[in-house]
């Protein structure tokens, strides 16, 4: 340059210094962390720079002549360009000098405009004209733009791809049915899927549109920013990024749904839809952070605009999620909803703080508080459809007995379902602390364990037993519905087992702690010792020594014996008691008792007995045993016979 | 929100008085007295809408700041209503005829309007996107001097406000249709006009994502209003008359806001719902019908999805007069006819403040219309909740 410079006159020489200041002043200009006022600053040191170059070369005698020439070469390459149908960014074909080029002309434009208006506007009418026609070549070229950055979006918008978010249960559930029936003890798989649906720990960003084209993005809307074609920038940017997320949302397969829909549909598909809510919940607020990266690239230099801009692309489709949330707290406390209302409520407030984040900007407020409203409204309709638990077993009434003693749906559904709950144990625990604080009668008793687990004193422990106590008075008048006072004991031993077993069994040993264990493996140990009582004392007694012996009274014993054993054996094969080891131990007990007694019994008397009042032999009688509490009702073949 | 800061102390309020007055007998002449309150409160209000509705300076009949007082309206009636509803009277009333049938009714219309908020609050984005396209015309068009460029800028996004505004009904989907066989079939980087005429479509469409398909927002008013009967004989003074008035304020409210923004599918939008002529609390909601419906009809000829909201119309107006202008722009410019231009572009421009100013606080008031509707039903629920657990407790 320096080597020109000397060979040129001294005029050229002044209209290169000048040109050199602009060139310094654009590069100020570039730097991002300018605030607004030393940019305003610079654009008027442009505009007064380039309004010299006009005037020097006017002055210099060649009238407006030197400007029509850069303007016709710049309107040049615009128009070019504008009868070409082809995209200049379109990546096939895309030349970075070309598009250079085109930027620079508009450039030139830019400065030219500004040189022409800081003239007075009384200026001649040659001037004015230049000016239209400049002002006509930016705005072909602004459209010209426009049209380029939605090509560009939409051309290299890349679909976001989270990591370790298979679509995960899609399956229905397996622990819920509607009439407290054939309820199944919950897979340990569920449990793990629950675990890795969570959200993930680190910072995952996405690439959502390719970064190759970032910096493409960048210089086009720099130079609309530069000419104050921000607005046009923005709609077509916003318009291509909301269509974008709103695309993304239907292959997450979110559906649309009015409240009206909701509120009617059936529990099964509502199940589902809840599922894919929480995975695009979960997903949704990942991609946000990554779309809010790429507004943070693209018009991270120009202050507000840049939230607002993010705010308008994702707030329909996030209406949609929140309304759908809304929905689902405002529908009725069915029990089986919880677990899923819990997912909903544990999504929106692992969330949380991140959309505090992405929506922190005062454009985001009315988003921010929106998703705060819906974790309240979760957490209300959570709470209410747990507390609701205890009033649905409390009205769960039977008009006939369950059928051989076992174990009731009930008590199968009540403790698979605390069992579930306690993988929710946080969020209740929070939840019913807040309800805490404003009931007046606390289920939570005063702190009183010393050494025991902490777990066992929080409120979702004691709320499960206030739910077991419920169950068991329930149970207890179930029971009351048997004919037959020694299938009461059977039933009600049967269902305390399968509570403490249930109870012992895992996380919720810590919930009821030892006390409860204990307690309840005394009352179903009760219950096991009234059914022997009951049942045996009675047959037992044919063999208790008389006063009186001989053949009559040992062979009328042994009859008596026989019937009421066959009437026992009769009865109770046909009851069940589904716990192997229960049903064993009842087994042995009483075959000890019984076996004993008729050996004793036989030992004393075999000589005074008829034989033909001897039907079984001691080993017949242990198998007999063996047959008792299996559920199928059985008759003793030597019975039949006369 | 004011509404929503007064709400907590007023329920408490409620909550209080309810517990102190349980089954008192002197609570039926209280009762009537609130209830006469009520139908005058409701009354004066709606007497002043109808006197703001005459405003010409541009905050009249369906202007934002019009819906927005015909929203505050609504806030207030409900709280008073719930009040006359939930006040002294046993929980165990509500699950009495005539209440029993006369809530769920409520209930079921309440849930309908919820939906109609939603719809509406999306579609007030629709109106935002007028507003930005509009504000481009003024910031072009305040430009002096003005030549061929500015014109060009200024017609380019009128044109793309006209094509919005005459969206017919039903032809939404069209758009959509359009705007994602342009994302398709951009890959192979065509360039026909008519796909030129997609893009500037797709861009400033009004948004897809709203309700479910089929979803309509007129037939949500007419089922709404379908069962909406004034208590008549011994009922007229019950509890009857308070959730009537409230339903009919319900609906009124929601018809009007669906009438003024586009929101989907108003094909067959009501123009008309029986309100008894004889109320003397309904006069103003009745007069207020009259001039939407009237409104409504006028607009309907056009059969155009735009609204009938104030400033929609103003924009609508001026953006023709301003692609007028533009079609015939010469440069250079008759300086007369630019002083003509300039004051419309002046009143586009304030419309546009008015738009930026109003619209969000509009969208933000919907929303708490939307949570206050779902409040309540969930309070009331709640009451009815309680009464059956006391009612099973003692079987």
């Amino acid at each position: 340059m320096a080597d020109f410079s000397s060979v040129l006159s001294p005029r050229e020489g002044d209209i290169h210094v000048i040109a050199a200041a602009r060139h310094i002043v654009k590069a100020l200009g570039a730097n991002k962390n300018l605030d607004d006022d030393l940019r305003k600053i610079l654009s008027q040191l442009d505009s007064h720079l380039s309004a010299m170059t006009v005037l020097t070369t006017e002055s210099r005698g060649t009238g407006f002549r030197e400007v029509e020439e850069q303007l016709k070469y710049a309107e040049e390459k615009i128009r070019g360009w504008e009868s070409n149908q082809s995209l200049l960014w379109d990546s096939d074909e895309f030349d970075p000098l070309e598009a250079a080029e085109f930027l620079k002309a508009i450039d030139e434009i830019q400065a030219l405009i500004g040189g022409l208006r800081s003239l007075s506007v009384n200026g001649n009418g040659k001037q004015k004209e230049l000016l239209n026609r400049a002002d006509s070549n930016l705005q072909m070229a602004m459209s010209r733009l426009e049209k380029e950055i939605i090509h560009i979006l939409v051309k290299h918008k890349q679909y976001f791809q989270p990591k370790n978010m298979s679509f995960r249960s899609c399956v229905l559930d397996v622990f819920y049915d509607e009439s407290f029936v054939s309820v199944e003890d919950i897979t340990s798989e569920e449990a793990l899927q629950r675990n890795s649906s969570g959200k993930e720990s680190d910072e995952y960003i996405f690439d959502l549109v390719h970064p190759q084209v970032i910096p493409h993005l960048k210089s086009i809307a720099n130079v609309m920013f530069g000419v104050n074609y921000d607005q046009e920038f923005c709609q077509a940017f916003v318009s291509v990024r909301r269509d974008a997320l709103e695309e993304y949302l239907v292959i997450l397969k979110v559906e649309k749904f009015s409240i009206e829909d909701v509120l009617k549909m059936e529990w099964s598909s509502l199940n589902y839809e809840i599922q894919k809510w929480v995975r695009a919940m979960n997903i949704i607020i990942r991609y946000l952070a990554s779309e809010k990266q790429l507004c943070d690239q693209i018009l991270g230099d120009y202050g507000f605009v840049n939230p607002l801009c993010f705010v308008e692309i994702s707030k329909g489709s996030l209406a949609h999620l929140l309304n759908f949330g809304e929905a689902i707290a405002m529908g009725t406390h069915e029990p089986e909803k919880l677990f899923r209302i819990l997912d909903m409520y544990e999504v929106v407030a692992d969330n949380l703080l991140d959309i505090d984040a992405l929506f922190s900007e005062e454009a985001g407020t009315a988003v921010r508080l929106e998703f705060h409203e819906l974790l309240r409204s979760l957490g209300d309709s959570g709470r209410a459809t747990f507390l609701k638990l205890g009033n649905a077993i409390a009205a769960n009434a039977s008009t006939r007995p369950f059928l051989g003693g076992g174990i009731h749906p009930l008590t199968k559904y009540v403790m698979n379902y605390i069992k579930t709950l306690t993988m929710y144990c946080n969020t209740l625990n929070v939840l019913l602390k807040d309800q805490e604080a404003a009931d007046p009668n606390p289920v939570v008793g005063p702190e009183n364990g010393h050494g025991v687990s902490s777990i066992t004193h929080c409120q979702m422990a004691c709320h499960f037993r206030s739910i077991t106590a419920t169950l068991e008075s329930n149970l207890d008048s179930k029971s009351k519905l048997y004919k037959d006072g020694v299938l009461q004991h059977i039933f009600l031993m049967n269902n305390f087992h399968y509570m403490v077993r249930k109870v012992k069994s895992g996380e919720l040993r810590l919930f009821f702690g030892d006390e409860w264990i204990k307690e309840h493996i005394v009352k179903y140990k009760q219950q096991a010792m009234s059914y022997e009582r009951a049942t045996w004392n009675s047959v037992l007694s044919f063999l208790k020594d008389g006063d009186s012996p001989g053949l009559c009274s040992a062979s009328k014993a042994i009859k008596g014996f026989t019937i009421a054993f066959e009437e026992v054996y009769k009865n109770q094969t046909g009851w069940s008691i589904p716990d192997p080891e229960l049903r064993e131990d009842l087994q042995i007990s009483a075959s000890q008792k019984v076996i004993h007694a008729y050996r004793s019994f036989m030992g004393r008397k075999s000589s005074s007995i008829s034989e033909k009042y001897i039907r079984h032999s001691p080993d017949d009688l242990q198998n007999y045993i063996l047959d008792l509490f299996n559920g199928s009702p059985r008759i003793l073949q030597s019975s039949c016979k006369k | 929100m004011p509404a929503t800061d007064n709400q907590g102390s007023f329920l408490n309020r409620i909550s209080i008085r309810r517990n102190q007055v349980v089954s008192m007998d002197g609570n039926h002449e209280q009762e009537l007295e609130d209830l006469e309150l009520f139908q005058k409160h409701v009354a004066d209000r709606f007497a002043d809408l109808l006197s703001q509705s005459e405003d010409t300076l541009g905050d009249g009949l369906l202007s934002i700041s019009w819906l927005r007082k015909l929203l505050d309206v609504f806030l207030c009636c409900e709280a008073e209503y719930k009040a006359i509803l939930l006040l002294g009277r046993d929980p165990s009333q509500i699950s009495k005829p005539p209440l029993d049938k006369l809530v769920p009714e409520f209930h079921d219309r309440v849930v309908k309007a919820l939906d109609v908020c939603n719809a509406v609050s999306h579609a007030v984005e629709t109106v935002r996107n007028y507003q930005k396209l509009a504000e481009i015309a003024v910031a072009a068009l305040e430009q002096r001097p003005i030549g061929d460029g500015q014109v060009r800028r200024a017609k380019k996004a009128l044109n793309s406000l006209m094509i919005l505004l005459e969206e017919k009904e039903g032809s939404n989907h069209k758009w959509t249709e359009r705007a994602w066989s342009f994302g398709r079939r951009s890959t192979n980087a065509t360039t026909s006009s008519g796909k030129d005429r997609a893009t500037s479509a797709s861009q400033f469409r009004s948004l897809s994502w709203s309700m479910s398909r089929g979803w309509s927002a007129a037939k949500q008013i007419q089922a709404m209003s379908s069962n909406l009967v004034a208590p008549r004989g011994g009922e007229s003074s019950s509890p009857a008359l308070p959730v009537y008035i409230m339903s009919t304020i319900t609906v009124f409210v929601m018809w009007a806001l669906v009438a003024a923004i586009p929101c989907q599918e108003r094909n067959g939008l009501l123009t008309h719902f029986p309100v008894s002529k004889q109320l003397g609390w309904a006069q103003s909601i009745i007069a207020l019908q009259e001039k939407i419906a009237e409104e409504w009809k006028k607009k309907k000829e056009k059969n155009r999805l735009a609204g009938l909201l104030e400033e929609t119309q103003r924009i609508e107006r001026l953006g023709l007069s301003l692609i007028e202008f533009a079609d015939s722009f010469q440069f250079p410019p008759d300086a007369d006819r630019l002083d003509e231009v300039a004051v419309h572009v002046a009143e586009l421009g304030e419309t546009c403040k008015k738009m930026e100013k109003g619209l969000v606080p509009l969208q933000q008031q919907i929303r708490e219309v939307f949570h206050r509707i779902v409040r309540s039903r969930t309070e009331v629920l709640d009451l009815l909740d309680q009464g059956g657990k006391v009612t099973a407790s003692t079987m």
